[in-house]
């Protein structure tokens, strides 16, 4: 793994400046001659500004707005780096922005904001509203990250999605409910421990439980040991993290202390997203697990044991946050297509029944007789998996009373498919016409 | 969770109203810095404890689940020199486990406890570190109202 980043950076840190940034603004719109302008800008625009200043809800009509989304950052919390401040998370969020084009057709500015404290972060943003049909939180330390994003979610007219907390659960359970289905066992009935209580098993402890999780049973470790509700330091959680406190209340009805290993007695399924490994998990503490355990290793770049290691100590399935192994625990199957489902609805917000809508999606697209301990969770290479998350989204955003333009799930399919096709095509042929420089060799 | 009961403390609650206590002062470190708590905090708050609960002036009662208590209040009665009325239940110490608030049991609690100084006090009073909220928020809904202030600075 070593090695392969150092190659993959390599190459990156040398494209960079070769290539300056990743997207750019092309128009969309035929310009024959300068004349054309009278009607795209002045003064033809003003009756398209006047019908809006009319109906504002217009705006996600008669503008880009409606799938013009922002990636935003204040670069508090990036990948593994930490807190490198927003110029340096730049390059993530292009990153980012990219995929949201090339799989969800999604048109996604990457904004790296200076605004360290949650009121000056939700400032910025209500700000930013009447312009943007989305925003995508991204890469902001937690706790700050939940309020942010629960006063974002209350107090905006536009979806808003925060991809370490809602992606990463809204993908975990895909592929839990997938594995649960392959050992034959129920989600209501399972004893689940959550190891790591970042954002990402923060947002899934609350998800689990919004699918028919018994949230009593669940059992949350962190690097103080199990959470429970007499532990020593709830009452500083009630103060600087009342998210992880509220679990705290919540979780592990018997109050069981200890540390990991000790959660792990008897238990269905671990979910770690902590720190880096491997040896981060023991062999010999997934050894005392129920029978056909369930481990996810979602710790990335290295997961927090290797996964054969978690096979050989009983594991029946195992998922990983790599591409280089089998059952990739992945974000960027969910963002576009939540995205492109929410946008085409034009939906006032994504609520949490279209967050367990997309992952149910997810999960039906593996057909049962494909189902294996290999395949619980599509790839990134199932491109239309896209297009039925997407449908699935904007069905239930109009079930929710939640879209303001309703679609049925065939429509939206038919133009989520349309859509995502239509921006790989561009891209494709913007590189045909080598518009798009070809990749130079990188030694 | 069941209903608690409140009670008198008894001396076989002493060890975990000695864990309450150092839990009630960490919360108040949480608020400032200036509450930052001794080393001898486990040793203090045992001696303390055990203190009131033989002083003739001093209440600690506790709230008790199952078996299990889950909360006490300490407080002292003492004689106001200068104001009237003239006996006043300083209530100095009040914690709750967290699954036990939020829920009206704080306020019943403290009903209780006022209940027992009533016959020696003729005005209630409770300190609480001014930065926390939650406290003043809790007083103010039971209609307390702040009549002094404590300031500091470092020398």
């Amino acid at each position: 793994m070593g090695v392969e980043a150092d190659r993959h950076g390599r190459i990156a840190v040398t494209l960079a400046p070769f290539y300056g940034g990743k997207l750019e603004i092309v128009p969309k719109i035929p310009v024959r001659s300068l004349e054309d302008f009278s009607v795209w800008y002045t003064p033809g625009v003003a009756a398209v500004c006047r019908a809006i200043r009319e109906n504002r809800e217009l705006s996600l009509y008669y503008t880009g707005r409606w799938n013009t989304i922002a990636v935003i950052t204040n670069g508090t919390r990036v990948l593994g780096l930490g807190d490198i401040g927003p110029e340096a998370a730049m390059p993530v969020m292009e990153g980012k922005a990219l995929i949201f084009k090339y799989l969800g057709g999604v048109d996604a500015f990457p904004l790296c904001i200076d605004a360290d404290s949650p009121e000056k972060f939700v400032e910025v943003v209500r700000a930013l509203e009447p312009g943007l049909g989305g925003i995508n939180l991204e890469d902001i330390s937690s706790p700050a990250c939940f309020r942010i994003l629960d006063e974002l979610r209350d107090s905006l007219e536009i979806p808003v999605w925060h991809d370490d907390q809602l992606g990463t659960a809204s993908v975990t359970l895909a592929a839990l409910t997938n594995a649960l289905k392959m050992v034959g066992k129920k989600l209501g009935e399972v004893r689940i421990v959550l190891f790591g209580a970042g954002a990402a098993n923060i947002a899934t402890a609350r998800l689990l439980e919004k699918a028919g999780a018994d949230i009593g049973r669940l059992i949350m470790v962190d690097t103080k040991g199990i959470l429970h509700s007499e532990r020593h330091d709830m009452d500083e959680l009630m103060l600087r993290n009342p998210w992880k406190y509220e679990l705290g209340l919540k979780t592990n009805r018997e109050r069981l202390s200890g540390g990991l290993k000790e959660a792990l007695e008897g238990a269905d399924v671990l979910v770690a997203a902590s720190t880096p490994g491997p040896g981060v998990v023991k062999p010999e503490w997934v050894r005392e697990m129920a029978g056909d355990s369930i481990v996810f290793l979602l710790a990335n770049p290295v997961p927090e044991m290797w996964p054969w290691e978690a096979k050989e100590a009983g594991a029946r399935i195992v998922a990983t946050g790599r591409s280089d192994f089998p059952n990739q625990v992945n974000n960027s199957l969910v963002f576009p297509s939540v995205f492109r489902g929410a946008l085409d609805a034009r939906a006032k917000r994504i609520t949490d029944s279209m967050v367990l809508a997309a992952s149910k999606a997810l999960a039906d697209y593996v057909p049962s007789d494909r189902l294996s301990e290999n395949y619980i969770i599509p790839t990134m290479d199932d491109w239309e998996v896209y297009v039925y998350v997407a449908a699935a989204v904007a069905e239930q955003a109009n079930r929710d009373g939640v879209a303001r333009n309703p679609l049925t799930y065939d429509e939206a399919y038919v133009r989520a498919k349309k859509t995502i096709e239509r921006s790989r095509r561009i891209l494709q042929a913007l590189m045909n016409e080598n518009l798009i420089r070809p990749l130079p060799k990188v030694e | 969770m069941g209903k608690p009961i409140f009670r008198p403390a008894q001396p076989s609650d002493l060890d975990r109203l000695v864990d309450l206590n150092i839990r009630l002062k960490r919360l108040n470190e949480e608020f400032d810095p200036l509450l930052k708590i001794r080393d001898d905090i486990q040793d203090i708050s045992r001696k303390y404890l055990s203190d009131a609960m033989s002083s003739p002036n001093s209440l600690v009662v506790v709230a008790e689940d199952d078996g299990r208590v889950v909360g006490f209040i300490k407080a002292d009665v003492r004689e106001r020199i200068f104001y009237k009325p003239k006996m006043e239940g300083n209530i100095v110490e009040f914690y709750l486990l967290p699954e036990y608030r939020r829920k009206g049991l704080g306020a019943s609690f403290l009903e209780y406890t006022i209940e027992l100084l009533k016959e020696r006090a003729e005005i209630i009073t409770a300190e609480f570190p001014s930065l926390n909220e939650i406290a003043t928020k809790f007083y103010t809904r039971l209609r307390f109202r702040s009549i002094i202030s404590v300031y500091a600075r470092e020398t």
